[in-house]
């Protein structure tokens, strides 16, 4: 196996750690972090939990970019490059590259559903009992998004908008009380259009275009409203 | 949801914040115990969060054992309904590729029916049509309710409930030995990794839920819990290619299970023995072995992206005693009573057992500290629904 130099924020120190670690083409930071933790530091913090992006709890800052330490391989970092590693920013630090991420679920409004139907083979037949095949949403709740976001101002963030635009797909009669919280002061008016929240996305939600899809509505409601209050 | 008031002032210390940790701490609040669980990392950071996420309808183990397979079929009825969230409910096919495997469907049905589980047989033709990706080679299959858990999200379910009810829950606590008085334990060291400072808990009892690393926990109380860690390699591709939970009608083997889940497809897994339950490097031929296996069932898979490769450990029960005496016996996992085996007094723990049935793992560990303390608290996780994941961090961040 190859070796590779990476470095490691660590709280306690306010400064960052060195290690070698042995890789391979599969090798992710997730697993240089599980070898630091093994073989050199058993305190080491971060999060993981499925390594293999469905639980959304290793996001990490590497060489700046947001990622999912998990998914994402040494070897496409050049060799040339140096490997450095840190805690995702706008989340609550807990040490090293650990974070509570209560303050981010905390934004989501509490009958958010995290089911939808199934995109393959909707054609086929289902179970009798059934009414269609049923699948997880794709946002796996990693914050990457909210993290990537330029928009400084208290706000909901990316993630949960997102997830409001889904309840409006799947649920379209509902769709006015979801616009009404999508409208809050905290809501859609804040963005300003960055994307960074689409690009750093793992799972291909497009908050972005979520974000800006709700905004249409509202002002489509609001038109649609002004035009109900004055008489022909 | 209510605790059934103080019954108890007993304080009971959960290591490991697992499935099975997870249920074991909300059955213990739920019955009116005061308890505090401790994780050495995240919670869920050891095999639970790595499994396949096969919701396991019984029907993989019924053949060799009833008892389990009736015991699963259970679970999946109660955790459709106290966590639907937690679970893409579709179901699983036991597919007859070979001729092998199409004799195979009658010993398995049979199992099947006296297990409980439902089954459906299904032609050539019209699982295809369910399933177009499939291998067309294949001469039909058995449909039983298997299904896809999200393997982070149903314990945080257990977790949400257990918070609720007051438990108080520590990760990024590890816990490096025991507190005797004489042959009792009295209390746990543990590491709070967030302050890097080592504080003593006083309990009366400790439920050592360490999964993989049981023995090593054990191993801490001068206790030999004979366990071997048995890693298996997960493989996952980018693309969904199937609804249902595709298996092989067959006696259980490698590279048999795959499982869809959000847009992945899952395949696993293998087994190997190692001595450390932390050492989950994945072997290349294990790559290989589970892309073949899954092109096998399913062709179009050889066309999708490797997305990654890992593992996770099973606990495998080595040398299985003979003493049954202080032993709460499932076939699927024991709690065992060390005060009766060992003559170490203060701790139970916990062998065996699967993510599909943490909650009845649960159930069994508590009804054994309920008979330690004269508490006659029935047990109520079946029938309450869980509050949903998110309610978990509703309060607030963990310290
Ligand atoms: C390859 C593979 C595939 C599987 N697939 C499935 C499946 O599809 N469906 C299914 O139902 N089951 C499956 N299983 C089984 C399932 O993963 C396990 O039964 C289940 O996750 C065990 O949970 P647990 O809580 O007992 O152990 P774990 O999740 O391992 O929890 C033990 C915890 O204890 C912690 N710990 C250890 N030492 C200490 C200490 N000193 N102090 C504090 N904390 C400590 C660890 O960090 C760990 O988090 C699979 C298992 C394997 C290996
Ligand atoms: S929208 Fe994407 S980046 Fe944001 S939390 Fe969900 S999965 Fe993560
Ligand atoms: S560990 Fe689950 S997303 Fe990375």
């Amino acid at each position: 196996m190859k070796e590779r130099t990476v470095t490691v924020y660590r709280t306690a120190k306010k400064t960052v750690d060195e290690f070698t670690v042995p890789y391979n083409e599969r090798t992710t930071i997730l697993d240089a972090l599980e070898y630091i933790r093994l073989q050199k530091d058993p305190d080491l913090m971060y999060r993981q939990s499925c390594h293999h992006g469905s639980c959304g709890t290793c996001g990490m800052a590497v060489n700046g970019e947001f990622v999912l330490s998990c998914i994402k391989r040494l070897a496409d970092i050049p060799e040339d490059q140096a490997v450095r590693i840190e805690p995702l920013p706008t989340m609550h630090q807990i040490g090293d590259l650990a974070f509570d991420p209560a303050e981010f679920f905390n934004e989501f409004p509490d009958d958010i559903e995290y089911k939808r139907v199934s995109e393959v083979n909707t054609d086929a037949p289902v179970p009798r009992d059934m009414e269609h095949y049923e699948r997880f949403e794709s946002c796996i709740e990693c914050g990457l998004c909210v993290t990537s976001c330029p928009v400084t101002e208290d706000w909901m963030g990316p993630a949960a908008l997102a997830s409001i635009h889904r309840m409006i797909e799947k649920n379209p009669d509902d769709a006015d009380t979801w616009l009404d919280r999508a409208a809050d002061k905290r809501g859609v008016e804040r963005c300003t259009k960055d994307f960074s929240c689409s690009r750093v996305c793992p799972t291909g939600v497009a908050p972005g275009k979520r974000i800006t899809l709700l905004g249409s509505m509202i002002k489509k409601r609001e038109k649609a409203r002004a035009s109900e209050e004055k008489p022909e | 949801m209510q605790p059934m008031g103080n019954v108890s002032d007993t304080h009971v210390v959960v290591v490991g914040g697992g499935g099975t940790g997870a249920a074991i701490l909300y059955d213990l609040v739920q019955r009116g115990f005061k308890a505090t669980l401790f994780e050495r990392g995240e919670l869920t950071c050891g095999s639970t969060g790595r499994h396949h996420g096969l919701l396991h309808s019984g029907a993989r183990y019924v053949v060799k054992d009833r008892a389990v397979g009736r015991e699963c079929m259970n679970e999946v009825r109660i955790l459709k309904r106290i966590a639907p969230e937690a679970i893409e409910a579709n179901r699983g096919v036991f597919v007859a590729f070979t001729e092998e495997e199409e004799a195979y469907r009658e010993t398995f049905e049979e199992a099947c029916a006296e297990a409980d589980i439902p089954t459906q047989w299904l032609n050539a033709d019209e699982l295809l049509a369910m399933e177009p990706r499939l291998n067309p080679t294949l001469r039909g299959g058995v449909m039983v309710p298997d299904g896809t858990l999200d393997a982070y999200r149903l314990p945080m379910h257990f977790f949400a409930g257990a918070r609720q009810l007051g438990a108080v829950i520590r990760n990024f606590a590890r816990v490096e030995s025991f507190v005797f008085e004489g042959r009792r334990i009295a209390g746990v060291t543990v590491r709070d990794l967030r302050t890097g400072t080592d504080e003593t808990v006083a309990c009366d009892l400790v439920i050592n839920a360490t999964g993989g690393w049981a023995g090593k926990l054990a191993a801490m109380a001068d206790i030999d819990l004979p366990i071997t860690p048995a890693p298996g390699t997960m493989l996952a591709h980018q693309g969904r290619l199937v609804n249902n939970i595709i298996e092989r009608l067959r006696p259980a083997s490698d590279g048999d299970i795959l499982v869809p889940q959000r847009g992945l497809s899952i395949i696993g897994s293998t087994q190997w023995q190692s001595d450390d339950p932390d050492d989950c490097t994945v072997p290349d031929k294990d790559v290989d072995f589970l892309t073949r296996a899954a092109i096998d069932m399913v062709p179009d898979f050889k066309d999708t992206k490797y997305h990654k490769a890992w593992a996770a450990v099973r606990p495998l029960a080595g040398a299985s005693s003979t003493e049954e005496e202080g032993r709460e016996l499932s076939r699927d996992f024991d709690v065992r009573n060390h005060g009766t085996l060992d003559g170490v007094e203060g701790m139970l723990s916990l062998t065996g057992g699967k993510a599909t049935t943490l909650r009845i793992m649960g159930e069994k560990t508590v009804d054994v500290v309920c008979g330690m303390f004269d508490v006659e608290v029935p047990c109520r996780t079946a029938d309450e629904p869980l509050p949903n994941y998110r309610q978990f961090f509703r309060h607030g961040v963990l310290v």
